[in-house]
């Protein structure tokens, strides 16, 4: 009887064990059941990204190859005739205007980053974020300005760029950036200083919100091209005289 | 028959109560020891029922089990061999063929005292 009674200890403390292996089995499949699809959807979309990128480079190195062949052609037919040295002028100057040209002047550089102030519990948070909105009031006050040329951490505004909110970072000429934002302009940098600090004017509404805002003059700002593609499907210009 | 349903019920009771947790890259072969565990004490049942249960057999049986089954789905994991399909099909077969038994048992028992 003793004896029996030890086995039925036995076997009640293999089944506590039983028992204990079973919750913690419950509870982990529980818990990865979903991590585990997550993991597998995290692969499928880094190996779509790399392909896109990759995709995205290559057309990168089309569109510079071809760049150069266009001016290669230009260069040799500008030599023929002085029709065409004039016709080259002209094409010249459309391309500063539309901002396919790289060039240099004065003006100022406008450096925005995220506030640094301690945020309060219980306060938004967006409010100390730079927002496309910030960025776009800028590059539009430096236009009013008269600024002639503007670029946001690089990228040239021209006729057709988007100043817009992707997640959490900001799209310009479809590249995404983030914090700090370096705005160039080309202009008079005095106006363009003083259009800035305009009291009751951009800056200051930023600065309410602890956003660090620093305005440099420049005597030279380097003016990058815009490099992306230009392409027309829908839009047809009308000929003269029609 | 009560101490087993008891013990079982406590340790219930007690993973519940303390987190357990199994780390995410060796849930499947824990899973495969639970298997193993859970066909020990099938096995354990069936024994009683054919009346040559064995206390010994059945307790060492039911941790040596449990932790081979882990061990060998482990293995076959780091040499690429689906070990742990055979041990899912040879315990899941098991485990019903002896439920099927102990239910004969359990059948012959009750018409017998009738």
């Amino acid at each position: 009887m003793n004896n029996k009674f030890k086995g039925q200890i036995l076997i009640a403390i293999v089944c506590f064990v039983l028992g204990l292996m079973l919750v913690a089995q419950f509870r982990s499949t529980q818990k990865s059941g979903s991590a585990m699809t997550s993991l597998q959807r995290i692969q499928e979309l880094t190996t779509q990204l790399k392909t896109v990128i990759d995709e995205r480079e290559r057309l990168r190195t089309e569109v510079s190859d071809l760049r150069k062949r266009l001016n290669e052609y230009e260069n040799s037919a500008a030599n023929i005739s002085q029709v065409t040295e004039a016709m080259k002028k002209e094409l010249e100057k459309a391309r500063m205007v539309a901002g396919l040209v790289e060039g240099t002047g004065p003006g100022i550089i406008i450096t925005l980053d995220d506030s640094n102030v301690p945020k309060q519990p219980g306060e938004d948070p967006n409010l100390f974020l730079i927002h496309d909105e910030d960025i776009l009031k800028v590059v539009n006050e430096l236009f009013a300005a008269g600024a002639e040329a503007v670029s946001v951490n690089g990228q040239r505004i021209i006729a057709t760029t988007e100043i817009r909110c992707v997640g959490p970072t900001i799209m310009v000429n479809s590249v995404r950036m983030a914090p700090p934002f370096v705005i160039q302009a080309i202009g008079n940098p005095e106006n363009l200083e003083s259009s800035m600090k305009m009291r009751g004017g951009i800056i200051e509404s930023l600065e309410v919100f602890g956003i660090q805002v620093t305005i440099k003059k420049h005597d030279k700002i380097i003016m990058p091209a815009y490099e992306g593609p230009v392409r027309f499907q829908y839009f047809e210009p009308v000929k003269a005289g029609e | 028959m009560l101490f087993p349903l008891i013990g079982l019920i406590l340790g219930i009771l007690a993973g519940l109560v303390f987190p357990i947790n199994i780390p995410l890259s060796y849930a499947p072969y824990a899973s495969i020891a639970v298997l193993a565990a859970l066909d020990s004490v099938f096995g354990g049942l069936r024994a009683m029922g054919e009346g040559h249960f064995n206390v010994n057999i059945f307790i060492t049986g039911f941790f040596s089990n449990a932790l081979l089954a882990g061990f060998l789905a482990f293995l076959g994991d780091k040499l690429g061999i689906p070990i742990y399909m055979a041990a899912i099909f040879a315990f899941g077969v098991r485990i019903f063929q002896n439920l099927a038994i102990i239910r004969r048992h359990m059948l012959d028992r009750l018409f017998k005292r009738n």
